[in-house]
């Protein structure tokens, strides 16, 4: 450890250049300060995670069944990201089912103004009413990384899909491949951006924005392998868990709980 | 109800995901399957000369080839124009991923090229040496050059160029089927898309590459005879207009074909096509597309090739009929990619979409764009002679 | 002059084995430092994710610079309620462990905005079980109070039920809300 600190010491561009190229084993952590170390972890052991891809395996479950629609997650989001309006790396959908089946959907501005008033264009009793927040669903098999030409969107070993902003090309074909339609063209950098479960803050130990300012733990966010999660007895003990559009065969990572039938 | 609109599409129908309100591939991606398509259908023209043997092809048969080339020299001009970073493109060509429809593009592109230029190069040989011999400056040594620097057209020179030309032009079928099949490969691998993922895609694309080839060369035929007061070979634009009549009867069936088998089963996957279909697409694809640029072409096709007309009436109606199809091919690519964009992918809404003139991928750019394989055309034919008319015979064919 | 009849077919196979072996070296050139190291991928790409700018924090961050509200804000029910969410991100106001600016604190009826985000019961699909519910202007007049008070008016924010739950203590009532 002192002979990695040492080497680090002397050549900080060299010792990345290695990392990097895979000549040594990575020690990402020792080379980037983490920044947020004067806050307690909200992931237990990340601190300590020091290979460019952690051991653990990440869950994200949605509660749909919790969520109440009050948009704290999109502000987080928008905020910690400074995402251009217009554009959504989350949002949450309000569902409204009629008495004769049919299903109303709105998120207007992506939700992220909360819902202030009910819809009044329903022609019929209102039978139930749900909010379903929306974000990457980081597929096992990403159809967005099997079409990016120049792999500028690319998946981690420890399952994150991210994007290399140095390299996409903006062509967008990633855009159009997305079944969920998390995906836009960042107007700014003009190159494709999306969610990224907050891999910056996870892998500083911290909880994704989304999930640390919900108030009524509608997003959840953990480690498979740490059996006292709420992840891991969620996924592990009888309860109503699925994925969206299972169809679509992108094998999501992202979980609902509670999910129903009517959501796309 | 409806989330404010973003871009130029606009009056949302029900439920659209909050990013599906922006249509990304625009008027510059409706262009690249067509001029791609114009160069596929262009060189099968030349092939069924230099290949199939259609003898009455001969007067286009060179021509074809400089024309497939125009566009050919066009084709990533609106791609460039619509990349996030265009700077960047070259990407594709260093580190292609292999898992990618869309990455193969920069090769079978320069692959396609290579061929395309060889061909036009060997057929063109003895003329350009016989042109170099009284060109002088600057001619001259273009002329050089495109001689790939040999002088010889003696008749071991030419049998061995004669022999390259048909392995050339035979290579370069498949890889002109691969160019436009593989684009539309691009649409019909994108399984997220309900109106793009059908096998039938590349057999669409390809289909009606080699109808808009085919009208687009009847139509620049008739153009330039016209504006050289040359007279027109008739025997070529009949031959013409039964290949056009036999390739757009194979389109417009599969192109149907497509919406009446998804409209027969009407599963899931119809009832949101159908809302595409009669919704935002309807006066575009059934009522120009279908209606106007497909029946009406296909009944006046069906009437030139099964009955005697007269050669006036062929003067009057291949144009017309060849214009009136490429109008259609560009319909078609307009309501495949714009309109496989308008469905949200929420299941439950679409979006209209009116493309802007002056903006940077607007109408204006497009029509440049559309004009500049002209320019180039015009620009070849200072260099190769088109041979279009019907000369005595020259040591050049 | 010898057999020079296939010299120009030389001088092309000759043409496109330079540009071949051109584009090969290019490539080599071009291709950017750590691209495949773990996929088809620039591994930097990994780190420029990493490195991104963390702009919100945890309660327990801001918590700890603010004793007087964090004993107010543990110990109400208001505790699961982000800081952030309501007064912007940790970002905003501190930067290398320096203060750079203040957060806003939300006055009056932008107040109301923000409770009636979560507490509106005319949006009926949110979970009884999770947080109260109340309608506007009803709640204002079932509590016998004027009806453009502001909810901050009886509930502080932090610790919605401290003046309720203080209030009943001084004229000695027993509350519901203690159960």
């Amino acid at each position: 450890m002192d002979r990695i600190r040492a080497e680090i010491n002397n050549d900080r561009r060299a010792f990345i250049k290695k990392v990097l190229n895979g000549t040594i084993a990575g020690s990402l952590l020792l080379v980037i300060p983490a920044g947020a170390s004067e806050v307690a972890e909200q992931l237990s052991g990340m601190r300590a995670e020091q290979s460019i891809f952690t051991k653990k395996r990440f869950a994200f479950i949605v509660d749909v069944t919790r969520c109440i629609g009050c948009g704290s997650c999109c502000v987080a989001d928008k905020l910690e990201y400074n995402v251009p309006d217009g554009n959504y790396r989350t949002w949450v959908e309000r569902y409204i089912i009629d008495d004769e089946d049919n299903v109303y959907v709105d998120s207007p501005d992506g939700g992220l103004g909360g819902y202030v008033e009910p819809r009044k264009d329903i022609p019929h009793p209102v039978r139930d009413t749900f909010f379903v927040p929306k974000l990457c669903n980081m597929c096992k098999k990403p159809s967005c990384v099997q079409v990016c030409p120049v792999g500028a969107t690319f998946q981690t070993e420890d399952g994150f899909v991210l994007i290399d902003k140095e390299r996409c090309v903006g062509c967008g074909y990633c855009i159009q491949a997305c079944p969920y339609s998390v995906r836009f063209l960042n107007p700014e950098t003009k190159t494709a951006d999306k969610c990224t479960w907050c891999y910056h803050r996870v892998r500083k130990g911290l909880l994704p924005a989304c999930v640390n300012v919900c108030p009524v733990g509608a997003r959840k966010f953990g480690d498979l392998d740490d059996h006292e999660s709420e992840v891991y007895k969620i996924l592990h003990l009888p309860h109503v868990v699925s994925v969206l559009k299972p169809g679509m065969g992108n094998k999501p990572a992202l979980h609902y709980v509670g999910l129903r039938r009517e959501v796309v | 109800m409806s989330p404010e609109s973003g871009g130029a599409a606009a009056a949302v129908m029900n439920y659209v995901f909050p990013n599906d309100l922006h249509v990304h591939w625009s008027l510059m991606i409706v262009l690249y399957p067509y001029i791609t398509g114009i160069v596929a259908g262009a060189f099968i023209v030349s092939s069924l000369y230099h290949v199939f043997d259609v003898k009455a092809l001969k007067p286009i048969s060179k021509f074809s080839l400089l024309f497939a080339l125009a566009f050919l020299l066009c084709a990533t001009i609106p791609l460039l124009n619509h990349l996030g970073h265009p700077e960047r493109a070259m990407s594709m060509m260093l580190t292609p991923s292999p898992s990618s429809a869309m990455a193969g593009f920069g090769y079978i592109y320069s692959a396609y090229m290579v061929v395309l230029i060889l061909e036009i190069l060997f057929i063109y040989r003895p003329v350009v040496v016989g042109l170099k011999q009284r060109a002088s400056g600057l001619m001259r040594l273009i002329y050089g050059f495109l001689s790939m620097g040999s002088d010889n057209v003696s008749q071991k020179s030419l049998d061995l160029d004669h022999r390259i030309i048909n392995f050339l032009a035979g290579l370069g079928i498949p890889m002109a089927c691969v160019l436009h099949g593989y684009v539309g490969f691009i649409f019909g691998g994108v399984k997220a898309n309900p109106l793009w993922a059908t096998p039938l895609m590349p057999v669409i694309f390809l289909l009606s590459a080699c109808v808009s080839g085919i009208a687009g060369i009847i139509l620049a035929y008739y153009v330039i005879m016209k504006f050289r007061g040359s007279p027109i070979d008739l025997d070529c634009v009949r031959a013409c207009v039964k290949f056009l009549w036999g390739f757009f009867i194979l389109d417009f069936v599969f192109e149907m074909l497509e919406i009446f088998s998804h409209g027969y089963m009407s599963t899931h996957h119809w009832h949101t096509l159908e809302s595409l279909l009669w919704g935002p697409l309807f006066n575009s694809f059934w009522i120009a597309q279908v209606l106007i640029f497909s029946v009406i072409p296909f009944i006046i096709l069906t009437w030139l090739n099964l009955f005697k007309v007269g050669d006036k009436i062929i003067h009057i109606f291949a144009p017309l009929i060849s214009f009136m199809i490429v109008i259609q091919v560009l319909l078609m690519r307009w309501n495949v990619v714009i309109g496989g964009q308008l469905m949200s992918k929420s299941e439950r809404g679409s979006v209209f979409f009116h493309p802007e003139w002056l903006e940077k991928e607007g109408i204006l750019p497009a029509i440049i764009i559309m004009l500049l394989p002209l320019v180039i055309l015009y620009g070849l034919g200072k260099i190769f002679p088109f041979s279009l008319e019907k000369k005595p015979e020259t040591a050049s064919d | 002059m010898g057999d020079n009849h296939n010299t120009h077919v030389k001088w092309v196979v000759g043409f496109l084995t330079m540009a071949a072996i051109l584009g090969l070296i290019v490539k080599k050139v071009l291709v950017p430092e750590g691209f495949g190291t773990y996929g088809h991928y620039r591994a930097g790409a990994i780190l420029d994710e990493f490195n991104r700018e963390t702009r919100h924090m945890t309660n327990d961050s801001c918590l700890s610079c603010h004793p007087f509200i964090k004993e107010m804000h543990l110990e109400g029910i208001h505790r699961t309620v982000s800081c952030e969410f309501c007064h912007g991100p940790y970002g905003d106001h501190i930067r290398n462990g320096k203060k750079v600016a203040t957060l806003p604190v939300k006055k009056g009826e932008e107040i109301t905005a923000l409770c009636l985000r979560c507490h509106n019961q005319i949006i009926r699909a949110r979970p009884k079980e999770s947080i109260k519910m109340i309608t506007m202007p009803d709640h204002l007049e079932n509590k016998k109070v004027q009806t453009d008070h502001n909810c901050d008016q009886c509930h502080n924010v932090h610790a919605p039920l401290m003046y309720v739950k203080q209030a009943r203590e001084m004229m000695h009532m027993s509350s519901r809300e203690d159960k």
